[in-house]
Formats: structure tokens, sequence, C-alpha cells
């Protein structure tokens, strides 16, 4: 009897001890190591220069490094770190490193790292004008210490860089009031250095999703235009699109849908969008509303005013996930991720109409391990998918023009 | 007598390796079969499972709500599910648990790096927006609450459960 005991007390110790270890032994990781090298990144963004060199950045192992390739992926120039120390990036699934490169190849970068314990976002920029030799010492996009995330950077046709982001400043203010405070605020700036510095942040609009990434692009030159998951009346967190008047001055909400999706959590799932050169809208989105449920796609000829009626992506036993949407030289595409129960696939279609109709999807990439979000990229000539996979690293894929 | 004994030191270790770990009950990692694991381990019993993340801002407000909810429930089954993405933070999972008052319940943390096949397992439609709770009855009905669950249509769940019994 005794040795029964005994035996269930070591086993007891045994099991707590290897149960303990367990968790104290680094996490099992989304990462497939923990270096810095781009074999290691979870999260990886392409911009081509203009040029036509690729430049990528990347979070790995606690850092950013950029690096460039001359022959479309497939071998990277030696990585720049741009952080010397390890730091608590965002590790969030929506957030990820922004690369923009100017026509004299300058190259403007942010991302969001934890500041806190509390998980408090803090927006850092920085610049090369080496051609990516090096990187200027980091900097916050504001001054301000409350909390920000999910950074967006474009770029103007004359070199402005515009910047907007998620941000939690008034949360202070409202607490002090008494107010209930939801979500986060939208917040812009500009920089017409080249991203060397940027203007004092403005606010474009309270109450916004504080967990889902922006999109962002020009819907002409000196207007930018924002894609948010917006918070409506009664806490529906729906889709808006802003057009900006100037980097300066922001514009009207202008609602994509009525999903009708009122929860108060962090669905951890941003839009899409892309401006065609005839300067139609085309947006890509997630919801879980009373009225629609799944990936969508909508298109606006009038800044926002008006979209088609969402068009359903995806097969919806197979989770459709992280829509992208751009405008490349071939036409509209679009990619998204399905899973199957084993394997993740990247799901492409094409338009040729500017979004009336759209072709079949086709199967463009898998995995069989975790993945960053599926992205598109275009010279000008070619667009690109742009996946980083912990299976099977990083892969940069031409799409061809026929599904 | 002896066998009681060997037990009690048993225990006794248990509790000072605890002690000497500094740790509540070790939160227990969350992996491929884990769900249907949790489902036949509370089978035929009212099972209320949370799904929530330390960087999710309305599951820090709600997270306390909860362990109030089960203090006053005891015959409510509890379980905790730390489903922010990787990679995750045991301790200050651990944390917000213990301040919530939910350090005595079953409390999981995701522990496998392929977020996508672990939700998957649990719901195919679930994208992983937090918090989300799922009320499980005796005869094992689901009923899913997506966002911040209302205490009050807990309560009323938690009600209906005895009532049944």
């Amino acid at each position: 009897m005794i040795r029964t005991g005994l035996l269930g007390m070591v086993a007891c110790v045994l099991l707590q001890s290897a149960a303990l270890a367990q968790m104290r032994a680094p996490q099992v990781s989304e990462a497939a190591c923990e270096e810095p090298t781009l074999r290691c990144a979870t999260k990886a963004t392409p911009a081509f220069g203009p040029d036509g060199t690729l430049w990528l950045v990347w979070m790995a192992g606690g850092r950013v490094s950029v690096a460039s390739s001359q022959d479309a992926g497939r071998s990277f120039s030696v990585p720049t770190q741009v952080t010397t120390t390890r730091l608590n990036l965002d590790w969030g699934p929506d957030a990820r490193p922004k690369i923009v490169v100017d026509r004299k190849g300058g190259i403007a970068l942010a991302f969001s790292t934890f500041r806190d314990e509390a998980f408090n976002g803090q927006v850092l920029y920085t610049r090369s004008i080496d051609g990516g030799k090096s990187f200027a010492e980091l900097k916050p996009i504001t001054a301000n210490n409350e909390s920000q995330r999910f950074e967006a950077l474009a770029l103007d046709q004359d070199g402005t860089v515009f910047a907007a982001w998620l941000d939690k400043r008034n949360r202070i203010l409202a607490k002090e009031a008494g107010q209930k405070y939801e979500g986060a605020g939208l917040f812009f700036t500009s920089s017409d250095d080249g991203g060397t510095t940027y203007a004092e942040a403005k606010l474009a609009r309270e109450g916004t999703c504080e967990c889902c990434r922006l999109g962002l692009a020009f819907a002409a030159p000196g207007r930018p235009v924002v894609i948010f998951r917006n918070i409506f009346e009664g806490g529906v967190r729906d889709h808006a699109v802003m057009t900006f008047a100037d980097v300066a001055t922001p514009g009207e909400v202008r609602r994509i849908s009525v999903d009708d999706w009122q929860i108060n959590a962090c669905p951890h799932h941003g839009p899409s969008l892309t401006v065609a050169p005839n300067g139609t809208y085309h947006v890509a989105w997630y919801t879980n509303g009373k009225a629609r449920k799944g990936l969508f796609y909508a298109h606006s000829r009038d800044e926002g005013r008006t979209f088609s009626a969402p068009m359903a992506l995806g097969q919806p036993g197979r989770n459709p996930t992280r829509p992208f949407v751009l405008a490349g030289p071939a036409g509209m595409m679009m990619v998204w991720k399905e899973f199957d129960g084993e394997k993740t696939s990247v799901q492409m279609t094409v338009s040729r109409d500017d979004g009336e109709t759209w072709l079949p999807p086709k199967t463009i990439a898998s995995t069989s391990d975790t993945s960053d979000h599926p992205l598109l990229v275009s010279n000008g000539k070619q667009t690109y998918l742009s996946w980083m996979t912990k299976a099977d690293g990083y892969r940069l894929t031409a799409i061809e023009d026929q599904p | 007598m002896r066998f009681r004994f060997a037990g009690i030191v048993s225990l006794g270790v248990l509790i000072a390796s605890s002690a000497a770990f500094g740790t509540s009950p070790a939160l227990k990692p969350f992996e491929r079969g884990t769900w249907q694991s949790v489902l036949r381990g509370h089978a035929g019993r009212p099972v209320l499972v949370h799904f929530w993340g330390v960087t999710c801002g309305p599951c820090k407000v709600e997270l306390p709500l909860l362990g109030q909810f089960a203090k006053d429930h005891p015959d409510v089954d509890v379980v905790t599910v730390s489903a922010d993405l990787v990679p995750n933070l045991p301790a200050a999972t651990q944390s917000m648990l213990d301040k919530a008052g939910l350090s005595s319940t079953e409390n999981f943390i995701f522990n496998d790096g392929f977020v996508e096949r672990l939700r998957f397992e649990i719901d195919p439609a679930w994208q992983g927006d937090i918090p989300r709770t799922m009320l499980i009855t005796r005869d094992g009905t689901i009923t899913t609450i997506e966002g911040s669950a209302e205490i009050a249509d807990l309560e009323k769940w938690s009600a209906q459960q005895l009532s049944k019994h």
C-alpha cells in the first residue's frame, strides 16, 4: 500500500513538474525559429522600389529587418537590422511592419511594439536614405504616451508619406469626464520629407474598433482614403471608409455595408482596400453580422458614397479569412486564406471589368502549418503573392494572368 | 491507514512543490485534441467554456465578472482558455486569472503554433474573435456567445440547467 502511495506521490510530483516545465519552456511558436533571419519571420511585408527592386521588411526573433531582392524574391541581400535590441514587437494577428519606398529610393518604415505589461502599443518609425544599408534611430510617431497600434503607411505621388493608426489617448479624457469610451481613435499624420519627420498627430474619427488592421491607399494625389472597422450606433462593428480632402483634413465616415455585427469583442480581422487608376474603390472585409457572415467584396465608383452589393468570397465550410485586394496591371486581384482542417490554402480571383465580375477562385499556394496573411504586391508589370509560412518559409509567387 | 498517510505526504509534497514554483495550479496546454478531452471530461455536467486573451480589451472587463459567476455557481463547471494568438504569455495569463478570481477553475492556454487548426477543432466557423463563451448543457448541446457575455444571460442559462436536473 505504501508502495502505491509513494508511487502516486512520485507520479504526482513528476506530472506536476512536467506540466510546469511544459508551460515554462518556450511557448510553441508560430515562428519556425527564433533568430532574426527571414526564415524565422512571422510577418513579412513587401514593397517594390521604382527601379524594380523588391524590398522586404519582416519581424523575427523580436527584431525588425530589411533586405532587398533583384530576382523577384529568389535571393535576398544581406539583411539590415532596423532594431538593434530585442523588442516586444506587437505580435497581434493583424500587426505587421510597414514599408514604403519612394521615387528616390528612400525607405520609410513603421511598426508597433508593446510598451508595457498592459499591452499598450507604441508606433515607431525610421527611414533609410542609403538604399537600406542603414536606418535612422527609431522614433515614436507621436509624442503621446497612451496606446497606438495598427499603423498604416502610404506614399503619395509627390513623395509625401501618409500614416494612420488606432490610438487610445482619449480614453483618459473620457474616463476623467465619467464617459464611456469604446474602441480607439483613428489618428493620422503625414511627412513631407520622406518619413524623416512627421507632423503632429490629428484625430480623424473617435470610436473605431481597436484591434483590426487598417487599409490605406490614395484616391487621388493628395487624397488618402482609409478603410477601418468602425463602431456604429449600438456597438455595431461594421466597415467604413474615409476619404481625406487633403493629407491634413479628414472626410466623412461612409459605411460600406450594413452587416450588423454587434459585438463587444476584438475581431482581430481587418479589411483591405485598393484604388484603381480610374478611382474605383475596391474593398474586402470579414464580418460575422446578422445580415451576413464571412468574407465579402464590394466596390464604389463615387468615393465611397455608395458601394456595390457585398459579394461573398470563399467556401463557407473552409473558414475563408484575411482578404487582400490589389489593383494590378492585369486587373483587380484578390487573395484570401482557406483552411480544410489540415492545410491552409491561398485562393485567388481576378476581375477584368473593374470589379463587376470575378473569375472562379483558384488555389495558388498552400501550407501545412501556420502562416502570415497573404499579401499582393505589384511592380507595375506583374502582380505577386507575398506569403510568409512557418513550414515553407517566405514565398514570392508571380500570379499568372489566367486563373 | 498507510495509504492515507502516503496520500497526505503526497499531497503535502504537491503543495510544497507548487509553493516552491510559486504558481497557482498550472495552466494546462491547449493542444490538438484538447477540445474533445474537455468535452469528454465534463460530459453530463453543465459547462461554461470561456475563450479570452490578455491583449483583448473587452476580455479584461468581462473576466472578473466571470470570476464572480464561477464563485456563485459551483454547480457549473467553468473552464477558461487563453486563446490569444501565440506567443501566448503564461505569466500574464495566470496573473489576470488570479486577479479575476479564476485561479482554481480549469484554465488552459493555447499551446500550438498552428492556431487555425486549434480553432477549427473547436468551431470551424470561429475566426479568432475573443471573448467568446460556449455554454454546454448536460446533453452536450452547445450555445455560443460571441463577444462579451451578459452575466444575466449566464445566470438564466445556469438556472435552466439546474431546473432540468
